[in-house]
Order: structure tokens, then C-alpha cells, then sequence
């Protein structure tokens, strides 16, 4: 890690409840720039949650985000600019129904006028060449496979040229033998150098791809390393025993 | 004529429609119930949308507290009396400025149908799934964006059955439009059995004009349905 830059996002005592639920109990990172945080743990280990206050959707309840120096959690920042660098794919694609696959893809960067339509029309059909989807781009979502749906999402969420995704379980919903084209794609975006944050269960994934897996449980990061480190010589008891139990892979 | 003797079919419709002209009262009775209506359908639309984004958006968002407030008892008073007691409280209350009884029956059962379509498009609203609104704010949209592009069209599609129905049942309540002197299809039966004497035919003819009328809303309706179902899901 090259601890000389200056961190893309930075996280500070991050804490968030929901009522009476403490969820998250005061996280602190640092992010940088082509880094491929994965980040694994128990469910309602409070993984889901820290993804998403990163990018606001759930409004933290205590300490400081800052994307690229800005201050998320300050009142005065506008969240849609920060969202529109920092892009999500959700668990459940989230595509829209009633519109096209291109129409999807370019939704966004039109309406925010950062492209042209016909700009962002060539540059999706770019996207979707790289996805292999292409003969897909004037189809409905309901004509899609689950995994093309996601890799639709992924491009959809490329084509605002992001500087960080957000993966949240992007492979849970999917049935299994479409697990793999979808990791193939993020693997491959990997690879380009983007910046991602990645929520699975998917531990192949993470030996193959992440640059630090971090484990999170009860709502802290108890433990992160690289993934050799990680799943080789793990330290803390909780880890350990989390390992032994998804170790089939 | 002899009021002891059953008239035949032929005399009743002679009477009832051909005699002194009595067939102009269904005329106007018919082009007073569809200028109402057709009124009344495009207040309540708007009226009714812009009810239901604001009870979607306080939902959603957490703002228009006063405004929901407002809508939240509008909807309560309107659905809790009869539409009927609405117009004569419009006509020789509220509106009595308004010496147009048409147009104060637009305004009544126009603000009469913007309650029942903002719960039918409100449910139409809440129907789109949550992650649709996420995923829209996540690329960077604002809410209004996502509202309007992404939120609305969905919903719009998902309340359009339910809306048809309550056209339809909009068309049939302007039926009471005669408590504030405005002749209508129904009215128009009335004023010519008062003459006649006969209830039958006169309200029959009527019955048919209204069965027509909805015949072909409804067939109208369909049509714009399938348009803009097309292509979806």
C-alpha cells in the first residue's frame, strides 16, 4: 500500500444505528486509489450497512466520511455529485423495467448532462461489447438472465466513468451457474485498475482479486490482510472460526 | 289520453321521446354528463398525482410534513361524505359565486376523484420496489430526477386498471347532478317522466345511454392501456 498518497476515501469513527440496533461501532479506513477491498463476515456483521453510508445511502449516525477531501457528512455537500463518481451495483440489480437496456446505461449521464446521448450511446455500446451483451442493447430487463442483468448494472454503473464501485453481494441473488460470468466481469474491471469495494460470500473471489479483505463482525473490522495473509494465517479467533466454516472453498 | 289505459310500447316512446321535442333533454343531458366528466377525470388526474407524490415523497424522503398533513385530512373528508352532500355544499355554500352549475360540478367531483386517485396512485407508487429508488440516487440522479424518470412512469403503469375503474365509476357518480338543477342523462329521465307520467321507458333510455357511454370508455381505455403496457415486464 502506498501509504504517501492521500487516500480516495477516508473513513472516520464511522458509527451507525438503526433505533436501538448499534450496527456499526466505529469504523476507521483509509481507501486508496486501485485498491479491491473485499470485504467478508457473518451476516449482519454490519458489512452491507458500511457499504452503504459510503456512497449515503444510509446516513450514518456518528464520525466522517470524505471522498476525494470532501466531507460527505457535511450538510453543505452536495451527495449527488459525490454519488456521481462513486457508483453502485446492488444485490438485486435494480435495472429499470420499463426501460431499455441502452436507456438504462444512459439514463444518468444524460439527464445529469455529463454526456452527450450520443455520447453516452457510443461509449455503452463500448461497455456492452467488453460484457459481451451488445445484441442485448435495445431489450427490456425482463428478457435478461439474471446474470446478464448484473453485468448490464455493472455497465450501466460504468457509464457514469465512476472512480469507485460499490459492490454490495453483487452474485447473492444469482443462481449459481451465472456466479461465475459475473465474477469474470469484475475481475476483469479489476484488472483496468478501478478502484472497488466488494461485499460477497464469494472467498474465490477474494483470494483472486482483492488487493486487503477485510473481516467484519459486530459491526467492527476485526481483522484485514491481504488475502494470502488473510486466509492462510489468520490471527483472530473470530476470524478463524469463520474461516473454518466456509473453508469448502 | 286515457290514464286508466296501459299505453302501448309505441305511445309510451312517442311520448317520451318524439312529443314536444322530449328527446333534446337526452341530448343535453348526454353532452352535460360527458363535459363533467371528461372535467372531472382531467382535475382529478392532476389533482390527484400531485396528492400522491406528495404522500410518496414525505414517505420516502421525510419531507412536506405540513402538506401531507393537509392532504391526509383532505382524502379524510372527502372519502368520509357522500359526494352528493360535496356538490350541494359547493353549489349553494361554498361556490355560490359560481352561477355555473357545470362548472362547480367539474370542480366537486373533479376534487371528489383527485382523493381516490391519489390512493390508487399512491399504491401505484409504494408498488415500485425501493432498490429502483436507490438505484436511480446511486448514479448520481437527485430525487426529482428519480422521480420523474424512474419512480412515476412505473407507478403510473401499475395504478392504470385501477384508474380506468374509477373513471368509470366517475362517469356514473355525475348522476347526482340533478340535486343542483343541472340536466344530465339521469335528470333528463326524470324531467320526462314528470310529464309522461311514465317511469319506465324514460329511465330505461337512460340506463342504455349510460350502458353505451361506458361501452365505449371502456373500450377506449383498453386501448390506452395495452399502448402503454407495451414493452414492460
Amino acid at each position: 500500500m502506498d501509504n504517501a498518497k492521500k487516500p480516495i476515501l477516508k473513513i472516520e469513527n464511522l458509527e451507525k444505528n438503526f433505533g436501538e440496533l448499534h450496527v456499526l461501532k466505529g469504523i476507521n479506513e483509509n481507501i486508496y486509489k486501485g485498491e479491491k477491498i473485499v470485504i467478508v463476515g457473518p451476516s449482519g456483521s454490519g458489512k452491507s450497512t458500511f457499504l452503504r453510508c459510503l456512497n449515503f445511502m444510509e446516513i450514518p449516525t456518528k464520525g466522517h466520511i470524505y471522498f476525494n477531501d470532501v466531507d460527505l457528512t457535511d450538510k453543505n455537500t452536495d451527495i449527488t455529485k459525490v454519488r456521481q463518481k462513486m457508483g453502485m451495483v446492488f444485490q438485486h440489480f435494480n435495472l429499470f423495467p420499463h426501460l431499455t437496456v441502452m436507456q438504462n446505461m444512459t439514463l444518468a449521464p444524460v439527464q445529469l448532462k455529463l454526456k452527450t446521448k450520443e455520447q453516452a450511446e457510443a461509449d455503452a455500446l463500448e461497455l456492452l461489447k467488453k460484457v459481451d451483451l451488445v445484441e442485448k442493447a435495445n431489450e427490456y430487463p425482463n428478457k435478461l438472465s439474471g446474470g446478464q442483468k448484473q453485468r448490464v448494472a455493472i455497465v450501466r454503473a460504468l457509464n457514469m466513468e465512476p472512480e469507485v464501485i460499490l459492490f454490495d453481494e453483487p452474485t447473492s441473488a444469482l443462481d449459481p451457474e451465472m456466479v461465475g460470468e459475473v465474477l469474470n466481469v469484475m475481475q476483469a474491471l479489476a484488472e483496468t485498475g478501478m478502484t472497488m469495494i466488494v461485499v460477497t460470500h464469494e472467498m474465490s473471489f477474494a483470494k483472486r482479486v482483492a488487493t486487503r479483505v477485510m473481516f467484519m463482525d459486530e459491526g467492527v473490522v476485526e481483522e484485514q490482510n491481504t488475502p494470502d495473509e488473510f486466509f492462510d494465517n489468520p490471527k483472530s479467533p473470530r476470524l478463524k472460526e469463520f474461516l473454518s466454516k466456509v473453508k469448502h472453498i | 289520453m286515457n290514464m286508466f289505459l296501459a299505453k302501448t310500447l309505441g305511445e309510451q316512446l312517442y311520448d317520451t321521446l318524439i312529443k314536444d321535442d322530449r328527446y333534446k333533454y337526452y341530448i343535453e343531458g348526454f353532452f352535460n354528463t360527458i363535459l363533467t366528466s371528461l372535467g372531472a377525470i382531467i382535475v382529478g388526474l392532476i389533482l390527484g398525482l400531485l396528492i400522491a407524490l406528495v404522500l410518496y415523497v414525505n414517505k420516502k424522503f421525510g419531507r412536506l410534513k405540513i402538506l401531507k398533513a393537509i392532504c391526509d385530512a383532505y382524502i379524510y373528508i372527502i372519502r368520509g361524505t357522500p359526494v352528493v352532500l360535496q356538490l350541494m355544499i359547493m353549489y349553494f355554500v361554498v361556490l355560490v359565486f359560481i352561477p355555473n352549475g357545470i362548472i362547480v360540478a367539474i370542480i366537486t367531483f373533479g376534487l371528489n376523484s383527485a382523493a381516490y386517485v391519489a390512493e390508487l396512485f399512491r399504491g401505484g407508487l409504494e408498488a415500485v420496489d425501493h432498490g429502483q429508488l436507490e438505484a436511480g440516487l446511486s448514479l448520481g440522479l437527485n430525487a426529482k430526477q428519480t422521480m420523474a424518470k424512474i419512480i412515476v412512469p412505473q407507478g403510473l403503469k401499475t395504478s392504470l386498471p385501477a384508474l380506468c375503474n374509477e373513471f368509470i365509476a366517475l362517469v356514473k357518480e355525475t348522476s347526482v347532478m340533478g340535486y343542483i338543477a343541472i340536466l344530465d342523462i339521469t335528470f333528463a329521465a326524470y324531467k320526462i317522466q314528470s310529464r309522461t307520467l311514465d317511469a319506465f321507458v324514460p329511465l330505461i333510455i337512460s340506463a342504455i345511454i349510460y350502458l353505451l357511454l361506458i361501452t365505449i370508455l371502456t373500450l377506449i381505455l383498453r386501448k390506452v392501456e395495452r399502448r402503454l403496457a407495451r414493452g414492460q415486464r
